[in-house]
């Protein structure tokens, strides 16, 4: 049996002050990543603090400035949630591909970006949607662009005492269809080998990739070909891909793997968003 | 640390009080406290699917969840689904079927195809791979039951 210290939060001030004073605390939302982890060793949680009835957190709405996903909000309820389906459905893929549907039922989309991993399913998408994390903490809100929230494997922009209040889509969205493509070895359930997502913009892309460096990444080289150099040979603008990648071998595929799943994702992705030449 | 705490809850329609330790999994709950050994223990990392059961009406993995968060929440595990001695269309579906061979993983998959039918009645092939896609089965028997599910969604 596993020996910690449980507390059940509903005031977010509360939470900070246990973050803030607490030896090895952990916010509690889904479980998914943290049971598993703490039963592996990965973590050594002396605290649980169970955040998922935090009011805070529990918001799921769309406005003018875009969409908001609280912090406790599970990735099937990003899935079915209508404004996310219509308008940036690149995220639903993203959130879809994460585990089964019952570890969506409890995982969280926060849960994923702050367990940090650079295969996050959901993180290729968040940047290619250039996402917004708002983070709440004893001194009061800050926003940071999801590419600066990972900060290396398991690493994430985080100060003591400080949450993740919610991830904030951006209004106006994309023009154009968004893509996630996975490359696992089992149909569900499997982390990526890596993980491409490439988000039509107007006449422009934005492509990320995980799981194929320390955090998850933009390929900045095929965006710069196809939207300032007006490149329009998909193949060609996904090779460069390999200037954009530092991935590694490890359990699931080697790194030469890598570069060829991440040029073939790109270029298929490329042709479902931008139209096949 | 053998830290307990008092949780409310409904299971299987019936409410209940009781201590519940810290440190122990939903799963360990189920099995040891509430001695209700339908629910099985398999992988013990959500991959596996065999402790799925239903809170709040949502499929979950109960070896994924602290017992402590079930305080407040409505239970079902598959002893919850014959109704007066008669078994569930979905166990009976099974059974016509013979969707499994070792049977471990069956209580698992009977409980996310309920949810999936209480909350899609008609469903499609591809709504039963979706809904089964935590639920692994070694023997195989992926096609009796998901042909054994749409049997009982008919019904």
């Amino acid at each position: 049996m596993l020996s910690y210290e449980y507390i059940k939060c509903t005031d977010l001030n509360l939470a900070f002050q246990e973050l803030e004073e607490g030896k090895q605390v952990y916010p509690l939302a889904g479980g998914t990543d943290l049971i598993v982890g703490m039963r592996g060793g990965k973590f050594a949680a002396k605290t649980l603090l169970d955040i998922k009835d935090v009011p805070e957190l529990k918001v799921l709405e769309e406005n003018d400035r875009g969409i908001t996903i609280g912090a406790a909000i599970t990735l099937n309820d990003v899935v079915n949630f209508a404004p996310v389906r219509k308008n940036i459905p690149i995220l639903a893929e993203g959130c879809h591909s994460v585990g089964s549907y019952s570890i969506r039922n409890r995982a969280t989309i926060a849960g994923n970006i702050c367990n940090a991993s650079p295969a996050a399913d959901t993180a290729a998408p968040l940047y290619a949607l250039e996402a917004i994390i708002n983070i709440t903490g004893p001194g009061g809100e800050r926003t940071v662009p999801v590419r600066e929230f990972f900060t290396g494997p398991g690493k994430n922009a985080l100060q003591k005492g400080e949450l993740v209040r919610s991830i904030h889509i951006p209004a106006p969205y994309p023009e154009g269809k968004g893509v996630y493509l996975k490359a696992s070895r089992t149909g569900s359930v499997d982390l990526a080998s890596v993980g491409v997502a490439v988000q039509r913009w107007g006449d422009k892309v934005k492509v990320a990739v995980g799981a194929v460096a320390a955090t998850p990444v933009r390929a900045h080289n095929v965006e710069k070909a196809i939207n300032e150099n007006g490149e329009t040979n998909w193949a060609a603008a996904a090779k460069l891909s390999c200037d954009d990648i530092s991935p590694i071998t490890d359990i699931r595929c080697t790194r030469d793997y890598r570069f060829h799943l991440v040029e073939v994702l790109i270029r298929r992705g490329l042709e479902q968003t931008m139209g096949v030449k | 640390m053998s830290e307990k705490m008092t949780i409310k809850f409904t299971v299987n329609g019936i409410q209940e009080k009781k201590e519940a330790a810290v440190g122990q999994t939903l799963l360990k709950f189920i099995r040891d406290e509430l001695h209700l050994t339908g629910t099985k223990e398999g992988c013990e990392i959500g991959e596996c699917g065999a402790c799925i059961v239903l809170l709040d009406d949502r499929p979950v993995n109960s070896c994924l969840i602290l017992a402590v968060e079930l305080d407040g929440k409505n239970l079902v595990t598959i002893e919850g689904l014959s109704q007066n001695g008669e078994m569930d269309r979905l166990q009976q579906a099974f059974i016509d079927h013979a969707a499994f061979q070792c049977g471990y993983c069956t209580p698992g998959m009977i409980m996310s195809a309920r949810a999936l039918i209480d909350r899609k009645p008609e469903p499609t092939d591809e709504d039963i791979n979706e809904a089964l896609s935590g639920n692994l089965c070694r023997c195989g028997a992926y096609q009796e039951i998901r042909e054994a599910v749409k049997d009982a969604s008919k019904k």
